[in-house]
């Protein structure tokens, strides 16, 4: 990464805004899923790292919080519409949702890794942000880096090689 | 009961409790490996959801986590977390002989490491119970090599859906050249905290 912009580091039911050249990363992303969404004229994005699908099942919540798919969404749009980008712009792309141990246990949570990302889906059609590509699913972590600068999410495995979507 | 209102009193008893369970699992660790395995003082560590793959060593380092279910009259999670150089060496005392190199695990690998986290956890679960009066079982033990962000985040699904913070009783053990050693998490769920409080007493201070 020769011109990479300043690297922001996202941590778990976090989320930030970063304009080109800025870099947003993540680490280690299991079940949880990272959500990038980007408007690609204003050149400026965020990223989520989320750990539970929908706020919808838990009865009190005291703030708004990225912890939840649906929620974090719902944030992150708000955040970029604020900063000047227009949400008919946006677009998102998606990685993680893993279920990290073996099958047997995969509906043990309803397979929560699976959860996250129809979670998603269903938010951006719910806001009509297109879904552009995503990396989710299998049984390995992720961590991921979002380019401001080019809306392109670099995804980093430790048995696989790296995926750009 | 809200995890910060623990009192100190609580959180004593936390420690002593986990450092017996953890005493039974150290010494079945002990006889499986033919070495004296040491502890250190159990800690009790509360902490914001988002923080806890940094107390893992940061959430890119490479581990084998080993998980559990508490079944029975107490509900919880068990994560064991071995740091990658550890878990090999730990192999190579069970198996005699030339190990992965930082591959994949083989499946016999894979299969020993559970076998550890089942002695582990059956022979913590076990001293807990009869000091708590309770039926704690563990449930079958299933393995993940990876990052420990993405290995510890189903973890947390319980914990964080019913608050920000999570509760890690966390106990480190080690064999005397430190070529083995590791950490054992008992993660209880809030209704279950408040059953182990309850069972030793201490539940309204």
């Amino acid at each position: 990464m020769s011109c990479m912009g300043e690297v922001t580091i996202i941590g778990l039911s976090e989320y930030g805004l970063a304009a080109a050249p800025g870099v947003l990363l993540t680490y280690g992303l299991g079940s949880c899923i990272g959500i990038a969404l980007y408007d690609p004229e204003l050149r400026r994005g965020s990223l989520a790292h989320t750990l539970l699908p929908t706020a919808h099942d838990v009865a009190a919540i005291a703030v708004k919080t990225a912890k939840f798919t649906d929620l974090a969404i719902d944030i992150m749009v708000e955040e970029l519409v604020k900063s000047g980008c227009a949400k008919g712009r946006l677009v998102a792309k998606l990685a993680g949702g893993a279920s990290m141990f073996d099958t047997e246990y995969r509906s043990f949570r309803g397979n929560i890794g699976q959860r996250n990302v129809d979670s998603a889906r269903k938010s951006l059609a719910g806001h009509g942000i297109p879904l552009l590509a995503e990396d989710t699913g299998g049984d390995y972590g992720r961590t991921v880096e979002f380019h401001a600068s080019s809306g392109l999410m670099i995804i980093k495995s430790i048995q696989k090689p790296n995926k750009t979507i | 009961m809200r995890i910060a209102d623990l009192n100190e009193t609580q959180l004593d008893a936390l420690r002593e409790v986990s450092n017996i369970g953890m005493g039974h699992a150290a010494t079945a660790l002990s006889q499986m490996l033919g070495k004296t395995v040491n502890l250190r003082v159990p800690q009790v560590l509360v902490t914001d959801i988002s923080k806890v793959p940094e107390l893992l060593g940061g959430a890119e380092k490479m581990v084998v986590g080993i998980y559990l279910q508490i079944l029975g009259s107490a509900r919880g999670n068990i994560l064991m977390i071995f740091p990658r150089e550890n878990a090999i060496r730990i192999l190579e005392k069970l198996l005699s002989r030339e190990n992965s190199r930082g591959g994949l695990l083989s499946e016999l690998e894979v299969s020993a490491l559970k076998e550890v986290g089942n002695i582990l956890a059956s022979a913590y679960l076990n001293a807990l119970g009869t000091m708590l009066k309770m039926t704690l079982i563990p449930s079958v033990p299933v393995l993940s090599f990876d990052m420990a962000g993405a290995v510890v985040d189903y973890v947390l699904v319980d914990l964080a859906e019913v608050g920000d913070q999570s509760l890690m009783v966390e106990t480190e053990f080690f064999e005397d050249d430190e070529q083995v050693k590791g950490h054992f998490f008992l993660l209880p769920d809030t209704p279950s905290l408040q059953i182990i409080l309850e069972a030793i007493g201490v539940l309204h201070g």
